[in-house]
């Protein structure tokens, strides 16, 4: 049970790890005390004050989701569908931007949105008054993390796309469908399973990305994964920290299983 | 990704751009440090005999007398980097035959990490004095054996007995920076001299603040008028009221304050003071101040690692360290202020009068030291997370 082993080592055992620590309390140096176990942190956690942050959260994580897919879409669609002889060549290109460093595209996002950045100087170039203020916005996050994660969107979706027979396509323009009546009715429906795939792909990570909201937002973008950062890194407050990150991964999971039950009956059954 | 947190301040004191500007300038022997650098100058015997300063009765006892050994031939040094003078490593092995090898990080919790495990190799660290509370309890470094250091008598009255490590009997101060507020006089023509600066909602979405919690915290405790030390709650939690307040007028809480002073999105920013060097290497016009309320002081320390195998070595380095001279040509490179009284006949008269640098002994009496609060830290990153997750 080579599958099963994987998922014993790289997921159940570091989440019991983080589920044990959850239980304890925080010694003064950022060791964890396990001599009064209890559900003490997840109390904390439940405090309406973190409410704004998992707002937060959720509001860059379906936004990234919703501009990722609506992004990825037509890049899939074309690829597959004019792509020819250069498909491969084409998707190595969708890959190229892992090759560097996620931080370092990150800062470059920074330099471009910056009040004296790219954007506007080139507003300013036209003649239009500014500096509008973009880095350190809403706005700003979403971008970075829709530039971040539109890879994750493209390959499902083109793979969807890829399999889609174009005969059916062509069955319905031959009923007298038009070009969007056979896109919604033949297409989008068939190519759902990719669709949902893009999205868990792209849902989960943006959920959890703390570098971006730290990078690109600024005093008032504060996400549920940066103050797990927070927690573990300078206020030594392991166990807190992993209950909020535990509560994360349910939340999550919850939302997984919820959407791939929904894609079996909409799509499959 | 811990190498964008930075939570501690950044020991940077000369910038990537200041330093290819001066392999331009002064020839790549400057730049590459001690391994090029094939300066042999007469070694200073120490202590320096011009020095005169008053010695402190040392509220050390002396550890059992130790006859002086011989040190050993090798020592494993572990500093920030581009925190050393240029040609300090190759002076020291130079006088005492000793070979050093020197070793850098760029964050405490790299240096941290690593000491913890208790088998580093290394001898001598430069931990901040906050955490030296912490790594006497832990069992990280052990204690000074002050009669090897001669030295001492060096250092300034006020740096004879910290409060961070009373008597010094773990740690020798290396270092002193200040944190204050810098700002923009392009942007902002009147002449600010108070913490309020930051909470001027002329200034909205034009202000930062360190995203630090002690310092954060600090500042608003300091312009209450409180210790930024405080442990009581109503105190913290009036702090945190005035820093609440002040979040909606912030663009954001970051420890890159190179970064956002010199691309101009910030005017008014809480900023460490030596970094505003750097700053003005892109835009001249943003100057440093500590507020007329005070400011923070920090320090580092140079410390002996619980397992050194080469302490006799490691005790010669550390008072090689305080020697007038050696000091001095640390600071008059790296461009901080030490804790050496004897050494500030050789300091650069620059770096003596800039009072960014060298603030004036009234207004060093009005800054505070952070110290490590053991489980009271609690009371401050509890509060932090209720401000930056606050709506």
């Amino acid at each position: 049970m080579p599958g099963l082993s994987w998922l014993v080592v790289f997921f159940a055992l570091p989440l019991a790890i983080i589920f044990v620590v959850s239980l304890g309390s925080r010694d003064q140096y950022g060791g964890v005390l396990f001599e009064h176990l209890g559900f003490h942190n997840y109390a904390r956690a439940l405090e309406p004050e973190l409410l704004p942050t998992v707002g937060n959260s959720f509001k860059y994580a379906l936004a990234t989701t919703f501009f990722s897919i609506v992004i990825a879409y037509p890049i899939a669609y074309w690829i597959s569908r004019y792509g020819g002889r250069r498909k491969v060549l084409l998707i190595v290109l969708v890959m190229l931007p892992f090759w560097t460093s996620w931080v370092i595209r990150t800062y470059a996002w920074m330099i471009i949105l910056r009040d004296n950045g790219v954007v506007n100087g080139l507003l300013g170039a036209v003649g239009l008054p500014g500096p509008i203020q973009l880095l350190n916005t809403d706005l700003a996050v979403i971008l970075g993390m829709t530039y971040g994660f539109l890879p994750f969107a493209i390959l499902p979706l083109y793979v969807s796309i890829d399999r889609l027979d174009p005969a059916l396509v062509q069955a319905a323009r031959d009923l007298y469908s038009g070009g969007a009546a056979a896109f919604f009715h033949v297409t989008l429906p068939l190519t759902m399973p990719g669709i949902i795939a893009a999205a868990l792909l792209t849902f989960i990570p943006a959920i959890g990305d703390f570098v971006t909201p730290d990078l690109l937002g600024g005093a008032q973008t504060t996400t549920i994964a940066k103050v797990v950062q927070t927690l573990f890194l300078s206020a030594r407050d392991w166990p807190f920290g992993a209950a909020l990150g535990f509560l994360l991964i349910v939340v999550t999971i919850v939302g997984t299983v919820a959407g791939l039950r929904f894609l079996r009956q909409e799509v499959v059954g | 990704m811990s190498e964008i947190q930075r939570i501690h301040p950044p020991r940077r004191p000369i910038s990537r751009r200041a330093m290819l500007r001066g392999m331009a300038g002064m020839g790549a022997a400057a730049a590459f440090g001690p391994t090029l650098a094939a300066c042999s100058s007469g070694a200073t015997p120490s202590p320096s005999a011009a020095a005169s300063p008053s010695v402190a009765p040392s509220a050390a006892a002396s550890q059992e007398p130790t006859p002086v050994p011989s040190p050993e031939s090798e020592l494993y040094v572990y500093n920030w980097t581009e925190y050393i003078g240029e040609d300090t490593i190759s002076k020291f092995e130079d006088q005492y035959g000793i070979k050093v090898t020197y070793d850098f990080f760029d964050s405490a919790e790299t240096m941290t990490a690593k000491i913890s495990t208790g088998n580093s190799g290394y001898d001598v660290t430069f931990p901040t004095s906050t955490y030296i509370k912490g790594y006497v309890e832990q069992g990280f470094i052990q204690p000074l054996d002050l009669s090897l250091i001669p030295n001492k008598v060096n250092l300034a009255p006020e740096w004879q007995d910290p409060e961070y490590d009373p008597g010094n009997q773990h740690s020798m101060p290396y270092m002193w920076w200040t944190t204050g507020v810098a700002y923009d006089t392009a942007q902002i023509e009147e002449e600010l001299t108070s913490w309020k600066a930051l909470w001027d909602p002329r200034w909205s979405g034009k202000m930062a603040m360190l995203d630090d919690v002690r310092e954060t915290f600090g500042a608003a405790l300091i312009r209450l008028g409180y210790s930024v030390n405080t442990t009581s709650d109503t105190e913290l939690d009036e702090a945190l009221k005035l820093l609440q307040d002040q979040k909606p007028l912030l663009r954001t809480y970051t420890t890159d304050d190179i970064g956002v002073l010199s691309s101009g999105d910030v005017w008014v920013m809480h900023a460490w003071g030596a970094d505003v060097y750097q700053v003005q290497e892109e835009r001249d016009t943003v100057v440093y101040y500590i507020p007329e309320e005070g400011g923070v002081r920090g320090s580092d320390t140079m410390v002996l690692l619980a397992n050194a195998k080469h302490p006799i070595a490691a005790h010669a380095f550390i008072n090689f360290m305080l020697d007038a001279e050696v000091a001095a040509a640390n600071t008059n490179y790296i461009g901080y202020m030490g804790p050496n009284e004897a050494a500030k006949q050789f300091i650069d008269p620059a770096i003596l009068d800039d009072p960014t640098v060298n603030p004036d002994k009234a207004l060093v009496a009005k800054l505070q030291e952070i110290l490590d609060l053991g489980a009271d830290e609690a009371k401050y990153t509890d509060r932090w997370t209720k401000l930056r997750s606050g709506a």
